[in-house]
């Protein structure tokens, strides 16, 4: 197989690089032309220690999606510590994922502590490749950290890929151009290193070659390999934001990073909150003040923020709410994924303010639509929420750098006034409008002064609890999302004609797997369309049941327990729906949803809870 | 910085535009409150402040009301929030003149956290502390610094001693902390002042009586008991405002003036982008360097 394969590399969190050598991939994968995408980075709420593996998808053209959990390639990057009394098996990868490694496959592993049995497998024709990679690093090249290095080497002979080292040349270059020459030769050495040890198993087994190759397709446009949270960061900053403040928390922290690294250079500022309150407070602080802002978190941390996003509404304020929602409740599984916070968007909070809820649904809708997010937060002076999820925001992916330099954003800061306009029209901070939009003003604006208030207030801003000057209020603020239905909502992405066919029914990260499925179900000869809703909330019922009601039945899948965006359409649009629902902690395989889907259609279930297989032992004689 | 007597009237009257009238003050009659007011609008008569170019952030409680007694920009948010916002709206645009107003309740109690990591930030704000030791709004609870010079007999879990919020300020590492007297607010003004005139963030406690609910911590027990910083004290001193406050408290007295100031060294920051022509056609090349 050329340029299709998935390699999967696990080891121990932190010790065996098992990031290092999927980035290294990644970025020299991206460089040769090849669309690499990594949508599922498990890792655990540990330092060191854990079971880590990170599958990687690399393919010719872009993937739809990632597809199922079978891999083509396995790579092990475990050693024991201590082969006297070895505590922690070289072989974690393997029994955990020797399942999932496809008949024919291969099998690359750390065998400086020992070999494995792996007759079992052989038996399936996999083949393997022992590789003392840590020890060649320490007694060979006496420094442990080029064994990545080894890895890397042996996996692109077994690949045929990069043979003259051209792209981990250039690489290497770049990254050590400060370090200096040695280490780049030390680092390619090592790659040559892994190379000859795959040559050798080669030559002793007699296999031409393995099945899978890996060719470079140069000359095509420039491409970067990135994640989600970074183009979520650019396209932010791209939009206008010029204020981020965050809290550590996992998956939301890497935003909180790339905003301390590049908005000081677009002359914003990024804020490490001493709390999750302080960062939104303080966000609001400056939205108050002009500028665009926003803050980001993950559901415990959204949940501390509750207060303010009742502030926001009731006081007007534009913020930006990102939402890397992870495995709830409580502290539930911090580097798990799911999509459970869908209610809490759209109903956090005591009494009822206007909010927006938008949820991107791929690594470039968190580029385009978070612009989409800053202008609506602008317009409609209320909290926007962008959900993104643990997989969105982790997915690394080959993209076109074209794809962001192409869009050239006007900004409009609609309905803030200039000195000009408050000298012609006087002001009123909350004017009772027709569109229920009020004018602002950036405070320090001569002729200008605001009173704001997360109290009941008249147009002036002043406290009041005059019934009918209430009710104007309330109906003034919340007629901004009758206007934001009419102007702004957007109905549903819409692929394949739902009309007379089953509808699978998405939101978030989980589309490409929906698409994918879609294709796999056609082979199978069942039609479906899929439906995609991106703009959750005002729901746009008037675009969203039109489209559903054509359907003959409606299979929503959502990563959670109960069906939240089921139970939305069910309420809004008034139609039964049926469920596919997964909420392991692991993303959506495109076999979970074909083989839902079967069972909805042609068994009648409503609804079906995906389970996962418990991992299966790869050795039937452990002990021999 | 003086101002000539007839501008000065004038000026003041300045301060009562755009804002709710005198006769619908809606604050006890005698409230320490009225004093801080008072005090506020000499303080910003004398530096000559423009009302657009002020933001008032009003805590929750009566003496957060105080932000729609004056002109100038007034926002109130959230219990505990005041600081939180004013770090916000000092970083988005630091030309501001942020004065955060809250009771101390709103500071000590829900919003330690922030009066804590404000004081470690020191952006430009001033914060007055209406100290009365009570919630008054929720009709007389006691705050963190409610019995205050009272003698308990035996402690509790419900019923723990006062806290001082100097030395709070002072061991969290403010560089302005200074005490008034709402019964003195020439001399609070005076104060105010030079808060308002330190480059960094700037604490004033405020005695600030609650007539209906406070009847221990009354004009007279403060007058008795309030004592000028003295004119030797060196406020740029830690360890002089450590021994200060160690001297009132051995001899049960309260000081007045500023008991300590320090600026810090602060990197220069300018207002963010916010307009569109500041917003648009940036250079993404710096970001996406890193993803080739």
């Amino acid at each position: 197989m050329t340029n299709r394969l998935k390699v999967l590399v696990g080891g121990v969190q932190l010790r065996d690089g098992v990031g290092t050598v999927v980035d290294l991939v990644g970025r020299i994968a991206t460089r040769a032309g090849l669309h690499v995408l990594a949508s599922e980075r498990n890792y655990a709420s540990t330092i060191y220690g854990a079971h880590q593996f990170d599958p990687l998808l690399i393919c010719e053209e872009p993937p739809l999606s990632h597809g199922d959990d079978q891999v083509d390639i396995l790579v092990a990057l475990e050693f024991d510590s201590n082969p006297d009394a070895p505590q922690q098996p070289n072989r974690d990868t393997i029994l955990r994922h020797g399942a999932h490694l496809r008949d024919g496959g291969v099998l690359l592993y750390d065998a400086s502590t020992g070999t494995v049995p792996t007759e079992a497998l052989e038996a399936r024709g996999v083949r393997v490749f022992p590789l003392p990679a840590r020890q060649i690093a320490l007694r060979e090249l006496k420094r442990e950290v080029v064994k990545n290095m080894v890895v890397v080497g042996a996996l692109f002979r077994l690949l045929e890929f990069d043979m003259d080292q051209r792209y981990l040349r250039a690489l290497l270059e770049e990254r050590f151009a400060r370090k200096g020459q040695d280490l780049v030769d030390l680092n390619l050495r090592a790659a040559l290193r892994g190379r000859a040890v795959v040559e050798e198993v080669l030559r002793e087994r007699g296999w031409p070659d393995v099945g899978y190759r890996l060719e470079p397709r140069p000359g095509g446009e420039p491409m970067l390999f990135l994640s989600g949270t970074d183009a979520l960061g650019i396209g932010a900053i791209q939009a206008g934001c010029r204020f981020y403040a965050g809290y550590p928390i996992t998956p939301a922290s890497p935003l909180l990073e790339f905003m301390d690294r590049h908005l000081p250079a677009y002359g914003g500022r990024s804020l490490q909150g001493q709390n999750e309150r302080e960062s939104i407070r303080a966000a609001l602080g400056a939205s108050l003040a002009g500028a665009r802002a926003m803050v980001g978190s993950s559901g415990p941390g959204i949940s501390l923020k509750v207060e303010e996003f009742g502030l926001a509404g009731a006081a007007e304020i534009p913020i930006v709410v990102v939402d890397s929602q992870r495995a709830g409740p409580s502290t539930g599984m911090p580097t798990k994924t799911e999509q459970a916070d869908l209610r809490m968007a759209v109903g956090a909070g005591h009494g009822e303010i206007p909010r927006i809820v938008l949820a991107p649904s791929t690594l470039e809708e968190c580029y385009t639509l978070i612009t989409e997010a800053f202008h609506l937060a602008d317009k409609y002076q209320c909290p926007v929420f962008f959900l993104t999820d643990l997989t969105l925001a982790e997915v690394r992916k080959s993209v076109p750098q074209r794809f962001f330099q192409e869009t050239k954003l006007r900004i409009v800061r609609e309905g803030v006034l200039t000195e000009e306009d408050l000298r012609r029209d006087g002001f009123r901070r909350f004017r009772l409008t027709e569109s229920g939009i009020s004018p602002r003003i950036f405070p320090g604006t001569p002729g200008g002064v605001f009173k704001v208030s997360g109290t009941e207030h008249d147009e002036f801003g002043f406290v009041t609890t005059d019934p009918p000057k209430r009710k104007a209020m309330m109906d003034k603020r919340m007629r901004k999302m009758e206007t934001y239905l009419r102007e702004d909502a957007r109905g549903p992405q819409v692929y394949g004609d739902p009309a007379g066919r089953p509808a699978l029914v998405g939101w978030g990260s989980t589309k490409p797997v929906l698409l994918e499925a879609q294709e796999r179900l056609r082979a199978e000869g069942l039609e479906v369309a899929v439906v995609q809703i991106t703009h959750l909330w005002p729901f746009p019922t008037h675009l969203v049941k039109p489209v559903l009601q054509a359907a003959t039945m409606l299979i929503v899948c959502e990563q959670n327990y109960s069906g939240q965006l089921a139970d939305l359409i069910q309420e809004r649009c008034l139609l039964p729906t049926r469920r596919i629902l997964k909420y392991n902690g692991r993303v959506f395989y495109v076999s979970d949803i074909v083989r839902g889907v079967r069972q909805i259609v042609r068994q009648g279930i409503t609804e079906v809870r995906v389970a996962e297989a418990l991992p299966v032992a790869v050795e039937a004689h452990e002990g021999e | 910085m003086s101002v000539q007597p007839a501008a000065r009237a004038s000026a003041s009257k300045v301060w009562e535009e755009n804002a709710v009238p005198r006769h619908r003050i809606q604050w006890c009659p005698g409230c320490g409150d009225y004093g801080v007011l008072n005090a506020l609008k000499l303080a910003f008569t004398r530096l000559e402040l423009v009302p657009h170019e002020v933001l008032l952030i009003g805590g929750i409680g009566c003496s957060g009301q105080i932000r729609n007694y004056l002109n100038g920009n007034g926002f109130h948010g959230t219990h505990g929030g005041p600081l939180a916002y004013a770090v916000g709206v000092k970083m988005a645009n630091p030309d501001l003149r942020v004065v955060a107003l809250a009771g101390d309740g709103d500071t000590f109690a829900i919003g330690v956290e922030n009066f804590v990591h404000t004081c470690r930030r020191d952006p430009q704000v001033t914060l007055i502390v209406m100290d009365n030791g009570v919630y008054g709004l929720t009709t007389g609870q006691r705050s963190p610094t409610g019995g205050l010079g009272q003698d308990f007999p035996e402690f509790s879990e419900e019923e723990p001693p006062p806290f001082s919020p100097l030395r709070l300020a002072l061991a969290a590492g403010a560089t302005f902390i200074a005490q008034s007297f709402s019964g003195d607010p020439k001399h609070a003004a005076e104060v105010y002042v030079q808060a308002m005139e330190h480059p960094g963030f700037a604490f004033v406690n405020d005695f600030s009586p609650c007539v209906t609910y406070n009847k221990f911590n009354t004009y007279d027990w403060f007058r008795e008991r309030v004592q000028p910083v003295p004119a030797d004290h060196d406020p740029t001193s830690l360890e002089a405002a450590w021994e200060l406050l160690a001297d009132f408290r051995r001899r049960g007295r309260s000081p007045l003036g500023v008991i300590y100031r320090s600026p810090r060294r602060r990197k220069a920051q300018r207002r963010v982008p916010m307009w569109p022509q500041e917003l648009e056609g940036i250079d993404l090349e710096p970001m996406l360097r890193a993803f080739r």
